[in-house]
């Protein structure tokens, strides 16, 4: 049997099946210069020729805001109701297989213990299509994470570039119905697929020595933190452009007789996160939010969802405005 | 669908004032069958709403020995508190809980019980003093140190009358120097002073404690110099929380969920965790 492949010039049809099914159809697209994951309507709107997407694909699944409840006063009444998810069907299209492999941890957040439904109702929503890069920045350090443009962890779906299609590899029983439901769609074939580009893996960093480093606590005050982390100004930026970030707040908005309670993004480099309200706060200063970020990639995150807390995207590295390398400080513990 | 952040209705039953900007809500809930149902344990907390400002964190200052009803006790010091703040009898408000840990009660048996508490620290030792005194018999010798800045501040003031009548309980009240009134009858210190002069002998005897960070770094000190041991002595973190199941992110140390693993600890737990409360 000759294996998968899906026609670049098939890309619309696949839209058109996806989206005439009542699906969104999501995928990097070329807005105001950058390339942003967003909701297409044509494959016109598509970028072919990128690395990454600016913004990670979780506001998908997690979005930067979202009603959980909506609330109305009366004069001698209150009413509180829950609102329903809305997740409609979702093909996450171009995502890069570092991206993909935030997933696992992803759900392992959302269902412990507790199980918040809007994730995990978008979740089983939501096929993700993977593409192998062909492309890397130097931004880009996926492999010193153990990861490759090759991976398919987190993927329902893996494509790679071939020339004029990609070749398909359907990974989960998700992905297969995916393909199956579409199958006037994907061609069959034998095409040699283009080689991958590998980002070099960083010599100097040891990710087992930093997760060692890590837990011995001694390193908490260690004034390697203040020096490595002193030009941070806490914008956050960073954090929302992560896969793996998941941080949010609950906050109300509305009048005095009816509103709603929304989930909001929210980050811990921010001073007010932990700021109680004696004026105590845990993390006053930067360099203490930076070292929770950077134990939460690293430590505690790894250890407690079994998942990667960083994949090696490099989204913070290309963003930060003062050039706050990550990179640079898992150097730092590698030693 | 099952929505982890709806809160269930509750009717605000009664209000008492127990200090300048300090009240407790009676609570009861406005379905019949969760009124019936619900449980708790000594220790947890809920996130309690006022529609259109938020939700604050507050520990159940109830014992769960007492059904039907639960309270909680606050400051006004913000936002969520201040609206709260503004509620009279009759009014609804929205409880979600209850969650966290909780002090393990059954487990001392038989064993004395010390509660150190400093200001508003004492609405999460309340639920324990009351869950202890409900089954009096299972239980040793009971002291209490409580103290404030000054008189007025002093919370749950006709529960601290009760507790000084009752012959079964050591009862030792303190208000910071200055803060006494003329007619003032307890003693005037700062409660670590007061804790070592009372002396409770730490055999065999369990220690709760809460307070402001500073009180509880200094009541840890004089316990241990008691001969407490820190497996024995109990307390709660304070950490800032959002959604309180372990989503948010916000109420860590190091890689502790507060929320979820807390907010109760011994002494030894404390010292293992990371410098980050
Ligand atoms: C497990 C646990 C149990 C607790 N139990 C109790 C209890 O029994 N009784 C009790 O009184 N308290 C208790 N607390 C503390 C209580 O949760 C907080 O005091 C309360 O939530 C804060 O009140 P608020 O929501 O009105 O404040 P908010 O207005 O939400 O303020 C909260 C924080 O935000 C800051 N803030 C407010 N406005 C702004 C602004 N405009 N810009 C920047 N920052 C701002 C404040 O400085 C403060 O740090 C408990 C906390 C925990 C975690
Ligand atoms: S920490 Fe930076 S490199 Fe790692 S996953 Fe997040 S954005 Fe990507
Ligand atoms: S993007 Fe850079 S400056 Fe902004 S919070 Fe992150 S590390 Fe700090
Ligand atoms: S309060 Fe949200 S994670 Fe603990």
């Amino acid at each position: 049997m000759a294996d998968k492949i899906l026609k670049k010039a098939d890309l619309g049809k696949l839209i058109e099946s996806v989206t005439g099914k009542g699906g969104r159809f999501v995928a990097p697209t070329t807005d105001s210069r950058q390339i942003v994951f967003k909701k297409v309507k044509s494959a016109e709107e598509i970028a072919t020729d990128y690395i990454l997407a600016r913004n990670s694909f979780k506001e998908f699944l997690f979005p930067q805001t979202e009603v959980v409840a909506e609330f109305t006063l009366g004069k001698d009444t209150v009413d509180m109701r829950g609102v329903e998810v809305h997740a409609p069907q979702t093909v996450i299209f171009g995502a890069r297989p570092c991206e993909a492999a935030s997933l696992k941890g992803m759900h392992a957040l959302f269902t412990w213990d507790f199980i918040d439904e809007f994730y995990t109702k978008r979740e089983d929503n939501t096929v993700v299509v993977t593409v192998g890069c062909t492309k890397a920045d130097d931004a880009c350090f996926c492999t010193t994470v153990n990861l490759s443009p090759a991976s398919t962890e987190g993927a329902d779906v893996y494509l790679r570039e071939a020339g004029e299609s990609y070749t398909v590899e359907a990974i989960t029983d998700k992905g297969k119905k995916f393909v199956e439901a579409h199958a006037a769609v994907f061609g069959s074939g034998s095409v040699k697929a283009d080689p991958l580009v590998m980002p070099e893996k960083i010599a100097n960093i040891d990710l087992a020595k930093v997760s060692e480093r890590l837990k011995d606590k001694t390193h908490y005050d260690d004034k390697v933190w203040p020096k490595l982390t002193r030009k941070c100004i806490g914008c956050g930026a960073c954090t929302f452009v992560c896969p793996t970030c998941r941080c949010f707040d609950i906050v109300d908005e509305g009048t005095a007789f009816e509103g709603e309670r929304r989930k909001n993004w929210d980050s811990c480099q921010y001073d007010t996160f932990t700021l109680h309200a004696s004026g105590h706060n845990p993390r006053e200063h930067q360099h203490q939010r930076w070292r929770n970020r950077f134990m939460c990639k690293f430590n505690f995150f790894p250890e407690k969802f079994s998942g990667k807390g960083c994949v090696g995207c490099g989204r913070c590295v290309r963003v930060c405005p003062v050039r706050l390398d990550i990179t640079e400080v898992m150097e730092e513990f590698s030693k | 669908m099952n929505n982890i952040y709806l809160p269930n209705l509750v009717t605000i039953e009664d209000i008492y004032e127990e200090a300048p900007d300090v009240r407790s809500f009676r609570l009861v809930f406005k379905d019949p069958k969760l009124r019936d149902t619900f449980e708790f344990k000594t220790g947890q907390f809920g996130l309690y709403s006022a529609f259109g400002l938020g939700e604050s964190t507050f520990c159940i200052a109830s014992s769960p020995t007492r059904k039907g009803y639960i309270q909680c006790t606050f400051r006004k010091s913000g936002r969520v508190t201040g609206g709260l703040a503004q509620l009279s009898i009759g009014d609804t408000m929205g409880f979600r809980g209850p969650y966290g840990n909780h002090f393990p009660v059954d487990e001392w048996k038989g064993k004395n019980i010390v509660f150190v508490a400093g200001g508003i620290g004492l609405p999460p030792v309340r639920s324990v003093i009351w869950n202890v005194l409900d089954r009096r018999e299972d239980f040793g010798h009971i002291t209490i140190v409580y103290g404030a800045k000054t008189v007025a501040d002093l919370v749950y003031k006709e529960e601290l009358k009760h507790w000084e009548a009752r012959g079964d309980v050591t009862l030792v009240q303190t208000v910071d120097p200055g803060g006494q009134t003329a007619d003032w009858k307890g003693k005037v210190g700062f409660v670590p002073t007061v804790l070592k002069e009372a002396a409770p002998k730490a055999e065999n005897t369990v220690a709760v404690t809460c307070g402001p960070p500073i009180m509880i770094k200094f009541v840890l000190n004089a316990l241990l110099e008691l001969g407490f041991e820190e497996e024995s002595v109990y307390t709660t973190l304070e950490n800032r929380m959002k959604c309180g199941v372990g989503k948010c992110g916000r109420c860590n140390v190091g890689d502790i969920y507060v929320c979820k693993e807390g907010p109760v600890y011994t002494a030894a737990e404390i010292k293992r965790m990371y410098n980050d409360f």
